[in-house]
């Protein structure tokens, strides 16, 4: 089912000749005209890939099939379900235990707000941890917020929100001394000191200037580290671990008024009545689209797009996901897993099976992306126990930077170990692995959806990166709009109270299910992956 | 017959009162025939009464063997048990008996450190030890020691962490040299490798306390005091859903009806029996089928328990075993070292299931956690504590599975239990049937 | 190739969380859980990157006396393997700080024993060590926090990965994983102080660093 995967190619063997045989390979530029290689290589152009929503806010908008199905289903939960479920209360509600919504918790509850904050999995447990290579922030003297505004519209082919991603690039120096605050670590450049000293700063691909700061290969982690303590210790968040959100409420004004989630533990739903939501739920990488792997955590299954739109928040770029050049592609039981952009960036090339470079290993990851499903497609990758894809030259790297796959590379470094192979010795096969929603619920510069009481933050949201996101802007995305989501939900739920919370929102929807003739048997969200053998239906019978 | 707790020997520190009491024969005799004292340890069958039920001589012998000089005794008095306290009596009511026993045992195997190996959290019996201690120093009899052994022995009271952990021998030779009481993997055994590396005799109060009067008195008296082969008596710390629960010394054999019902008076409020913890409470749990069971350890073994060190909690109806069993699975979390993280992990991982089962939160899933952590864990440690922890385990969800589904409740049940019988034996692997569909 | 990264074919058996599971050779515990139809809504995050630490296990090797503490998404499946799911759970008390409420930097140090007194408390017995998947020396960590070397402590916690099986291993409930958190996000929180961030924070506050919307980079080029 996996076209990309397709194992025609050269064998592993002779390509691994070949690449010894030119090592290192020469530089070469793009054969195809970007616009081409995009129209004809990139997994989201392919025909049936995208089909107008039908129902909702978007109706008419292009969107991915697989997510649109999930869209344009009906709701998990009865009102019948909920009579006699226990009622929670607060201020604010955050959906999503990730960074944005960890950075929007601490915000409401530091604001004053009485905060619940409901995942669906452990706290952390998110793509936030995953971010291996950077946060962007114009910070060089030849840098300026200008630049990176630019870059961002640029590489994301000028289709984000002009405002958004002003938003975003205004706060990307404050977002850094936030992070600090929070007790986040960051590379200092070599030399530098801790106090005076400058953050060690690379040039993302697609960027004009050197902006990615990070904190090892592992900046996510980092980041994540320290949210997540100071969630878990700041006075005024409750924490709801195995608590997924089926359906959002509304009250009587149609307003956004908190979430039915399911306890996981007892089988039984709760309901979380709150002034404002936050919903911030990530990506939907485990929706496994154009039936690539994918890099991202378990929980990535679009949930919050689903729950949103059925409320009547209006989609962006739903047709538009990134798919990260590099992904493993051999051994099989680790396909999809991500081999971090900061060895590119930090000078590895991508070699097909003849021992050429083919792309600019530095383009925009939708241009390199669809470089490498080319070379597959036209059979100069590397075939390798039915797998394909073209070599990561990290040996060629080690050669000529002696010591920076321990030193700076060392998830990388891990990864090669677990993956059987040494790094230094022997080049990755890697080939694009689904990698990040670039779309998502259409936002304001302060996280408003269009829904009153609904708030969004990070990669559940679209806008900021347009058709193509740029890597480092997730990271900063998160902690800008958590920032952002969060003070406006806290502002907002003081002077917001809802009133006879319920679903009515669900017979509008299933009036408009049944007038486009769509089925009402699918039923959304998803939760957990099909291969996480999880019945959402029978297990909310458990507690009856 | 009582020898132990007979009310003539309890008679304090006073060391006189002791000596008018019959006291110091066994010594006496030990000291005329050094070279018969492990004959006779033998033929009396004399076993650690501290719960491992090994054969006393052989420890004997093979410290004696090794050479001196600079060995030790402990005698093992850390009793931290659940529903143990046996020693705790001794210690304090007729501790010269024990020392005696201790003295005859360093005498046997050349040791002349002794230490009185006392748990802190019992204040009496380390104060009663500690005088008891201090009436001995001029006491002719160790002199007389002191002659044989060469030099003066030195005797003395070390009180260890009040950790229960600090019970496991390797762990009382750490606490005797001022660590903390880690248990260690044996060999070596401290018969070779003990107090500074020197070869050490750890054996529990109880034993020692026999030594003295098997001396005095006999091999073929002390055989002759037990039931059905067995040899000796044995305290039994009687607790529980019991009339009459406390100290019971009876002759090792006597049946688990005889005890429960005779002795201890039957199943408190007339309840129906249900079943005992022994030992520990680390062992396989004796039930209505095991009354007629005589209570030694080779009987016990052959029923798939332990005699353990004669602790009885007796259970009757209306008292949960999901409960106790959480209860103690709670205590062992609570006391594993840290050293081995399945030990300290696993029996924690196991309490948690159990007391969220207990509270009516339990999962679906979670009986099958729990047998399969009970067949993970055995062997995880240094030391026997994770082991007896997943024996309960085993053995409570084996013979009273019922409770478990009860608490569990039908949210808590697994839907399709084509092979969900559960026999608690999750250390060996089930053949086909994976299993399919959701909780 | 399925989604999971898992093809057909039969390897090696084990017995997980009391089912008794074929998985393929070379697949993780955790491919091998889902490849056996079994459902999985917890004890799970990054999939096999190994960096969220969510699928602890308890496992126990064929013909090994011992288990092992390990995180499932990234320990291949072998044949005759016992294993466990690992809860997870809050530590027993909070140790509660408020990271902005440390500004007086000369307190540093005494806010370490004043939040983890237990950490005086280390008994040392490794179980830290043993337990933690990613080999960090978790106990000597400890005893740096608590004798106040807050960076070389901080040090060697760079690679935790938050599965917080320290925490359930250590029997004096030192809590090092957050102790661990402490110290790195203490340093910092209160000495990391990049030149080149303060200059440019400056120059936004001084409006020197104004967006022009339409700026000729801010649009699409022209076409041909």
């Amino acid at each position: 089912m996996s076209a990309p995967a397709a194992a025609h190619g050269i064998p592993h063997a002779a390509a691994l000749a070949a690449w010894r045989g030119r090592a290192p390979a020469p530089p070469r530029a793009l054969a195809l005209p970007a616009p081409e290689l995009l129209e004809r290589f990139h997994p989201d152009r392919r025909p049936g890939a995208m089909v107008p929503l039908r129902v909702g806010a978007s109706a008419g908008l292009p969107c991915r099939a697989e997510l649109a199905a999930l869209l344009q289903s009906d709701a998990l939960v009865e009102d019948e379900d909920i009579a006699g479920a226990p009622l929670l209360d607060a201020d604010v509600l955050v959906i999503g235990g990730g960074g944005a919504g960890c950075v929007a918790a601490l915000t409401a509850a530091r604001a004053g707000a009485r905060v619940l904050l409901a995942t669906k999995l452990r706290l952390g447990d998110s793509n936030t941890v995953m971010a291996e290579g950077g946060i962007q922030a114009a910070m060089g003297p030849e840098d300026s917020l200008q630049r990176h505004f630019e870059d961002t519209l640029r590489a994301g082919h000028f289709a984000a929100d002009k405002a958004l991603v002003a938003a975003l690039v205004s706060d990307g120096p404050g977002v850094i001394r936030w992070l600090i605050q929070e007790g986040m670590g960051f590379d200092l450049a070599e030399g530098s000191d801790r106090m005076g000293g400058n953050l060690l700063r690379r040039k993302p691909g697609g960027a004009t200037a050197a902006r990615l700061l990070s904190y090892r290969d592992f900046t996510g982690l980092e980041m994540m580290r320290a949210l997540r303590e100071a969630v878990l210790l700041a006075p005024g968040i409750t924490l709801l671990e195995r608590h997924p959100a089926l359906e959002l409420l509304t009250d009587d004004r149609g307003r956004c008024a908190g979430a039915v989630l399911h306890e996981l533990a007892r089988g039984r739903p709760v309901l979380a009545r709150a002034g404002a939501t936050v919903l911030a739920t990530g990506g939907a990488g485990r929706l496994h689209v154009a039936g690539f792997p994918t890099s991202n955590h378990y929980g990535a299954t679009a949930d919050g797009l689903v729950l949103a739109y059925r409320l009547g928040a209006a989609l962006r770029e739903v047709d538009s996901f990134q798919y990260h050049p590099t992904g493993i592609a051999w051994p099989p039981r680790m396909a999809g897993q991500l081999v971090s952009e900061a060895a590119r960036a930090s000078g590895a090339a991508l070699v097909n099976g003849l021992g050429e470079r083919f792309v600019d290993e530095l383009d925009t990851r939708d241009v390199v992306a669809a470089a490498i499903l080319r070379e597959i497609a036209e059979g100069r990758g590397v075939a390798r126990d039915g797998q394909a894809g073209v070599f990561l030259d990290t040996p060629g790297l080690e050669r000529a930077k002696p010591g920076i796959l321990g030193r700076s590379l060392v998830t990388l470094t891990h990864l090669a170990h677990r993956a059987g192979l040494d790094a230094a010795a022997e080049p990755f096969l890697v080939r694009p692995t689904l990698h990040y929603q670039n779309g998502g619920i259409a936002i304001g510069p302060d996280g408003w959806s269009g829904v009153p009481g609904l708030l969004c933050a990070g990669e559940v949201t679209g806008g900021l990166h347009g058709r193509n996101r740029m890597m480092g802007n997730a990271l900063l995305e998160l902690v800008a709009f958590g920032r952002r989501a969060g003070a406006a939900a806290a502002a907002d739920a003081r002077a917001e109270r809802p009133r006879n919370i319920g679903l009515t929102h669900l017979a509008d929807w299933r009036r408009a299910l049944i007038a486009q003739g769509l089925p009402l048997a699918r039923k959304a969200p998803l939760v957990f992956p099909p291969y996480g053998n999880f019945d959402m239906a029978k297990d909310r019978g458990r507690a009856a | 017959m009582r020898v132990l707790t007979d009310e003539r020997r309890c008679v304090g520190a006073d060391l006189g009162a002791w000596m008018a009491a019959g006291g110091g024969a066994g010594l006496e005799r030990a000291l005329a025939d050094r070279g018969g004292i492990i004959p006779a340890i033998e033929a009396a069958g004399l076993r650690g009464l501290g719960g491992a039920g090994f054969a006393t001589h052989r420890k004997w012998a093979a410290v004696a063997a090794q050479p001196g000089p600079g060995k030790w005794v402990i005698c093992n008095g850390n009793e931290d048990e659940p529903g143990t306290f046996k020693d705790r009596f001794l210690l304090s009511r007729t501790p010269h008996q024990v020392i005696e026993g201790a003295l005859v045992a360093a005498l046997a195997v050349g040791a002349a450190d002794i230490v009185l190996y006392i748990n802190p959290r019992e204040a009496a019996a380390v104060a009663v030890a500690r005088e008891a201690v201090a009436q001995w120093e001029a006491h002719p009899l160790l002199a007389r020691l002191a002659g044989a052994l060469g030099e003066a022995p030195r005797l003395r009271v070390v009180t260890g962490s009040g950790l229960y952990i600090g019970g496991e021998e390797t762990a009382a030779v750490a606490s005797v040299m001022g660590g903390f009481p880690f248990p260690r993997l044996k060999p070596p055994f401290p018969a070779e490798s003990g107090v500074g590396d020197a070869p050490t005799l750890v054996n529990n109060v109880e034993t020692l306390a026999h030594a003295g009067h098997i001396l005095a008195q006999g091999p073929e008296w002390y055989r002759g005091l037990g039931l059905g082969g067995a040899p000796g008596t044995k305290l039994f710390s009687l607790s529980g859903d019991v009339l009459r629960p406390g100290l019971h010394e009876l002759p090792m054999g006597t049946t688990l009806r005889s005890l429960v019902f005779g002795h201890g008076g039957g199943v408190l409020a007339g309840r129906a029996f249900k079943a005992v913890f022994t030992g520990g409470p680390s062992n396989t749990l004796l039930t209505a089928a095991d009354l007629d069971v005589p209570l030694d350890f080779d009987s016990l073994r052959a029923r798939g328990s332990r005699l353990g060190t004669g602790a009885m909690i007796v259970v009757g109806e209306g008292t949960s075993i999901l409960r106790k069993t959480a209860e103690y699975v709670a205590f062992f979390a609570a006391n594993s070292c840290g050293q081995c993280p399945p030990c300290k992990i696993g029996t924690h991982q196991v309490s948690r299931i159990l007391e969220r089962v207990e509270a009516g939160a339990g999962r679906p899933g979670d009986l099958r956690a729990l047998e399969n952590l009970a067949g993970l864990l055995p062997g995880s440690g240094r030391c026997g504590l994770v082991d007896g922890a997943a024996t309960v385990l085993a053995s409570s969800l084996r013979t009273f599975r019922g409770e478990y589904e009860r608490a569990l409740g039908p949210s808590g049940q697994e839907d399709g239990q084509e092979d969900g019988q559960g026999d608690g034996q999750g250390d060996r692997l089930r053949g086909g049937g994976l299993r399919g569909g959701a909780p | 190739m399925r989604e999971d990264g898992l093809e057909g074919g039969a390897g090696v058996r084990l017995m997980f969380d009391g089912h008794a599971i074929e998985a393929e050779a070379g697949a993780s515990l955790l491919q091998a859980w889902t490849a056996a139809g079994l459902p999985l809504t917890e004890n799970v995050g990054c999939m096999g990157q190994g960096v969220c630490g969510a699928c602890r296990v308890l496992v126990r090797r064929e013909g090994e006396r011992l288990a092992d503490t390990a995180l499932a998404c990234e320990t291949p499946a072998e044949e005759g393997m016992q294993v466990s799911f690992l809860d997870h759970f809050p530590a027993r008390r909070p140790h509660a700080y408020d990271l902005r409420a440390l500004t007086d930097s000369w307190t540093a140090l005494d806010q370490i024993d004043a939040v983890f007194p237990e950490a005086k408390n280390c008994r040392h017995c490794s179980g830290c060590d043993r337990a933690c998947p990613k080999g960090i020396e978790v106990q000597r960590m400890v005893n740096l926090a608590a004798g106040g070397e807050a960076f070389a402590a901080a040090a060697l916690f760079d690679h935790c990965v938050m599965c917080n099986l320290c925490v359930a291993a250590c029997p004096e409930h030192i809590d090092p994983a957050h102790l661990g958190q402490f110290v790195r996000r203490m340093s910092a929180a209160l000495t990391l102080r990049p030149g080149d961030l303060i200059a440019r924070l400056r120059e936004i506050e001084r409006g020197g660093q104004p967006i022009d919307p339409e700026a000729p980079g801010a649009n699409p080029p022209p076409g041909p």
